[in-house]
């Protein structure tokens, strides 16, 4: 599915960038994938008495193990006035050190294995991902347990990383997909914590050094053996795992009751808004419906995968008109991401000309109330559930990508094989489903909208808009 | 556009264990191939790499090799409009990517065994019969020019700085612009200077052809010669000046809107991959500046210990990361190399100190060398960390070009020589190589004239902490950071409006 690339609210790294390069492996030939299941890798899981999870993939990447720590804690759980980005924060501080491992330390040993380490954060999870031969497993279980237990950093290491936060923002901002970000999650949601971006607001990321004592209590909530689950992919031996994790992992201590994350309202009107660019830019016009949390149980999701498809793909209609024929826009998506409770489909179109943004913006609502009333023929719809199925099949190509996988899937709904359950669902979808979700979701009052508007010609020319 | 001229997704290959490597001759002379079979692996990863690249743009046209690879990947051919392409290529989940350098083009994908033949035969039209359609032209001449002009000058601040620093470092040779074009180049260029370039320089003698994964048996022949068909030459190799120490450091500060400072310093140097001393000096910047790894000094100086910002970074040759990973996409191969810092935005109170950070950071290497310490640690780090370079079929296989390129396999190499590397080597490598007291460096800031102000003024620049506790030795270094000399004279700072930057 084409999903808007601005939406990947995940934020990369204390380190470094994110996703470590695919590891060599042998995967189920995407041709099979539609009569196998999506997510077909024998996985073993054990549950210490702590309530820490394990899993292990097995998958065929000789000598070469992904090792993915799961906090199912996101900028979806920061509930508190004051303290959005500490989810993403506390991903940083987690490579601040223990007594045992100080942060040197730490980099040493990471640098001694050679191994590709860091970590991402987004609205539902934060993963710790260390990509490594297999020999090294036991050093890496050592560290891991260690830190996710023992983490200890002082005031002043904690100030220094928060403005490193402050650098992630900046490094973001002179990009207006950021900006573009922030102003949807803000219009659009009301009580939801998905109101601000993984990054947190600005304002409460420049406060940053000041909380300390809150990022104690942030570790001391959600870092708990039974909010997180360990995902090891790859070349390993599951009993030899299941052992070293018990030992380093056993005496960890269950955390305290966590706050719910409160419920957002249904919308009832639609909301606009404008973010005005001082540099150079094309205007852009941005829409966000609200459409339900992921589910395994719904054929909703999934029809809105093919609605995404067949409307925003690059064989879809409006792509040949916009894109290619009338050549008014650069570059057409949309696609509802995968979320552990209701966000948003979101449509983005970067529009070559300010004067042509209204009439895309109606293009694009046209094109979605044509798929309202008139469902595809079953053939566009098998041809796109059979793409769908594919793309993802390809998708799970490395160690790497599959752990990363199962690690999604953990934060959606606790089970590392979710995926089989979704897609499984896919051939049972009608013309009529898809036509219906599209009916359901896609309503004016359901709607917000953001403008990206350019500076006034001469000051863009300029370059100089301060 | 989608697919800018370097930041491409590779998709990721599939390879079965062990791989066996084999170059093989193509039929007819002037084809280079290079095969990695792995048989039983579903996935083929295919790359077409020409050794045709911006730096053959002509002057006044610059911008046009990336406009003709464009319009060749996404544009009709002589027997489909592009719509019908795309409806081809979408059932067979098949993408036909295309990234350009500097001195290199690769068309390239990765495509399920089962339908590899539909894609090699589309991805045969793209290269050999483009139909140069004019809505394709007309449509990618003008996503290239909003990309420089509205992408580039703002709507990405730490881009902007690097193609900078490139414009200062290789004013009026090949290299000079991005690859992308400049505002003027592509408005000049036509679509008969599309179709002329294409003749010229997407030829026979110029293809690299390869193939890696599942293909079946006796594939490799019948698919290199395919491309029998293209030109068998065209237009020679553009000369290029060789790399010359700066004289002198400039700074150009690029104003626009901007809450904090992108940055990016360079200098030339002389040697390359096919270098014997290319390698100790690339265990050298691994120590002083990794890309985004916090086992570089400057990550560790100016982020870890200071929180200038989110990172630091150093470089000794063109780098362009792989999508989302940390490590280098292949087939960007050049004759010229440089070395760089990369500082990622600094609020506008630190920015000088930031800099003046860097460059002290590098003259105390220059000074003192790497410590035997230092060294094995990162000799030991560099031994796997290599091996992730190449994790995909795809990878592996833009590597196994990119030595033909350079002559050498630079992963094997650089893993043969670790072992038996020394002090001695590495501390050489560094004193002959690295640049010393002359930059070029390029800033992006909202108030240049402030900021020339405190250049070129004789006030220490010191770093404002907003933060409590920095460590005495950390603030007792900082006072001679501060003051560390940075030759610049008024003359060799230029302010430049973003909105002038890559017009000609």
């Amino acid at each position: 599915m084409k999903t808007v690339v601005l939406a990947a609210a995940v934020l990369w790294g204390a380190a470094a960038s994110g996703a470590p390069a695919p590891a060599p492996h042998r995967s189920v030939p995407p041709a099979r994938a539609s009569r196998e299941k999506a997510f077909p890798f024998r996985v073993e899981r054990k549950t210490l008495e702590n309530g820490l999870r394990l899993s292990v993939v097995h998958y065929d990447s000789p000598g070469l193990v992904a090792y993915y720590t799961l906090v199912r804690t996101g900028s979806r759980n920061e509930v508190e006035p004051g303290h959005t980005g500490f989810a993403h924060f506390f991903e940083h501080m987690m490579f601040r050190g223990t007594d045992r491992f100080p942060a040197d330390r730490y980099n040493q040993i990471i640098k001694e294995i050679g191994a590709d380490s860091n970590a991402t954060t987004s609205d539902d999870l934060t993963v710790y991902h260390i990509l490594a031969g297999k020999e090294s497993l036991p050093t890496i279980v050592d560290i891991e347990a260690d830190r996710f237990q023992h983490l200890k950093y002082s005031n002043p290491a904690f100030q220094k990383e928060s403005r490193a936060i402050l650098g992630e923002y900046n490094k973001g901002a002179s990009n207006p997909i950021q900006s573009l970000d922030e102003r949807m999650r803000d219009a659009a949601f009301q009580s939801h914590t998905y109101k601000h971006t993984t990054i947190g607001f600005l304002k409460d990321v420049e406060d940053m050094p000041n909380q300390y004592d809150y990022s104690l209590q942030f570790f001391d909530r959600y870092y708990r053996p039974d909010n997180l689950q360990v995902i090891v992919a790859g070349d390993v031996d599951s009993g030899r795992f299941f052992a070293l994790a018990e030992k380093a992992y056993g005496g960890w201590k269950k955390g305290p009751a966590r706050p719910e994350v409160p419920a957002e309202p249904p919308q009832t009107r639609e909301v606009r808004g404008t973010v005005s660019w001082k540099s150079a830019t094309l205007p852009a016009v941005f829409i966000g419906y609200h459409t339900p949390a992921f589910s395994t149980a719904s054929k909703e999701g999934p029809a809105l995968d093919v609605l995404s498809e067949l409307l925003f793909s690059d064989r879809a209609p409006l792509h040949k008109r916009l894109v290619l024929d009338e050549q008014k826009v650069d570059d057409l998506e949309g696609g509802a991401e995968n979320r552990r409770d209701p966000f948003l489909f979101e449509v983005y179109a970067r529009v070559k000309q300010e004067k042509d943004v209204a009439a895309v913006e109606k293009d694009v609502e046209d094109e979605i109330a044509k798929i309202a009333a008139n469902p595809p023929d079953a053939a566009t719809l098998a041809a796109t559930v059979s793409h769908i199925r594919y793309d993802f099949a390809r998708s799970l190509s490395t160690a790497d990508r599959v752990a990363s996988a199962a690690a999604r899937a953990v934060a959606l709904t606790g089970d590392a094989e979710a995926f089989n359950a979704y897609y499984a669902i896919f051939p049972t979808l009608t013309p009529k489903d898809i036509s219906a979700v599209a009916r359901k979701y896609f309503a004016a009052s359901n709607r917000t909208v953001i403008l990206l508007q350019p500076p006034a010609e001469k000051a863009a020319e300029k370059g100089e808009s301060k | 556009m989608k697919k800018t001229t370097l930041a491409l997704a590779v998709l990721a290959a599939v390879v079965s264990l062990p791989m066996r490597a084999a170059e093989t001759p193509a039929k007819k002379p002037g084809i280079a191939t290079v095969l990695l079979p792995s048989p039983g692996s579903p996935l083929v990863a295919v790359r077409l790499v020409f050794r045709t690249g911006s730096s053959d743009d002509p002057a006044g046209k610059e911008g046009l090799a990336a406009l003709t690879a464009r319009v060749m990947a996404e544009g009709a051919t002589r027997s489909r409009t592009y719509p019908q392409i795309i409806d081809a290529l979408y059932p067979i989940a098949g993408d036909i990517n295309v990234q350009v350098g500097k001195e290199m083009t690769t068309f390239f994908g990765t495509i399920h065994r089962d339908n590899l033949a539909k894609y090699a035969g589309l991805l045969e039209e793209s290269v050999l019969h483009p139909k140069f359609a004019a809505e394709d032209f007309k449509r990618h001449r003008q996503d290239a020019i909003d990309e420089i002009s509205k992408t580039l000058r703002g709507n990405d601040d730490e881009e902007l700085g690097k193609e900078s620093l490139n414009v200062m470092l290789y004013a009026g040779t090949p290299y000079g612009h991005p690859a992308d074009g400049t505002v003027d180049g592509l408005q000049a260029i036509t679509i008969d200077d599309v179709r002329n370039f294409c003749a010229s320089h997407f030829t026979r003698d110029r293809l690299i052809v390869g193939l890696a994964g599942g293909y079946p048996a006796g594939f490799a022949p019948g698919f290199a010669a395919r491309f029998d068909g293209l030109p068998a030459s065209g237009a020679p190799r553009v000369a290029l000046p060789a790399a010359a120490p700066l004289p002198k450091t400039s700074v150009l500060l690029v104003e626009k809107d901007a809450r904090a400072n992108a940055v990016s310093i360079g200098a030339p140097i002389s040697v390359t991959r096919s270098d014997d001393d290319f390698y100790p000096l690339y265990v050298a910047n691994s120590f002083l500046g990794e890309h985004r790894t916090f086992s570089g000094v400057l990550m560790s100086q100016l982020r870890g210990v200071r929180g200038l910002n989110y990172g630091d970074y150093s470089y000794v040759e063109g780098f362009v990361q792989d999508g989302g990973s940390t490590f280098p996409v292949p087939n960007v191969g050049r004759r010229e190399q440089y070395f760089s810092i990369w500082i990622r935005p600094v609020v506008p109170d630190n920015t000088w100190f930031a800099v003046r950070a860097a460059l002290y950071h590098l003259d105390k290497l220059e000074r003192e060398g790497i410590s035997e310490h230092d060294l094995a640690q990162t000799k030991k780090f560099l031994e796997t960390y290599t091996k992730l370079w190449t994790q995909n079929a795809s990878r592996r296989l833009g590597y196994a070009i990119d030595a033909k390129f350079y002559g050498r396999d630079f992963q094997k190499e650089l893993q043969r020589r670790l072992p038996a590397m020394t002090k001695a080597e590495v501390d050489a490598a560094i004193r002959k190589y690295l640049p010393k007291g002359r930059f070029d460096i390029a800033v992006v800031t909202d108030n240049a004239a402030k900021f020339r102000t405190q250049l070129l003024g004789s006030e220490p620049t010191s770093i404002h902490y907003d933060t409590q506790g920095t460590p005495e030795a950390v603030l007792t270094e900082d006072r001679t950071i501060e003051k560390f000399p940075v030759d610049v004279k008024a003359e060799d700072v230029r302010i430049v409006p973003a909105g002038e930057m890559f017009q000609k």
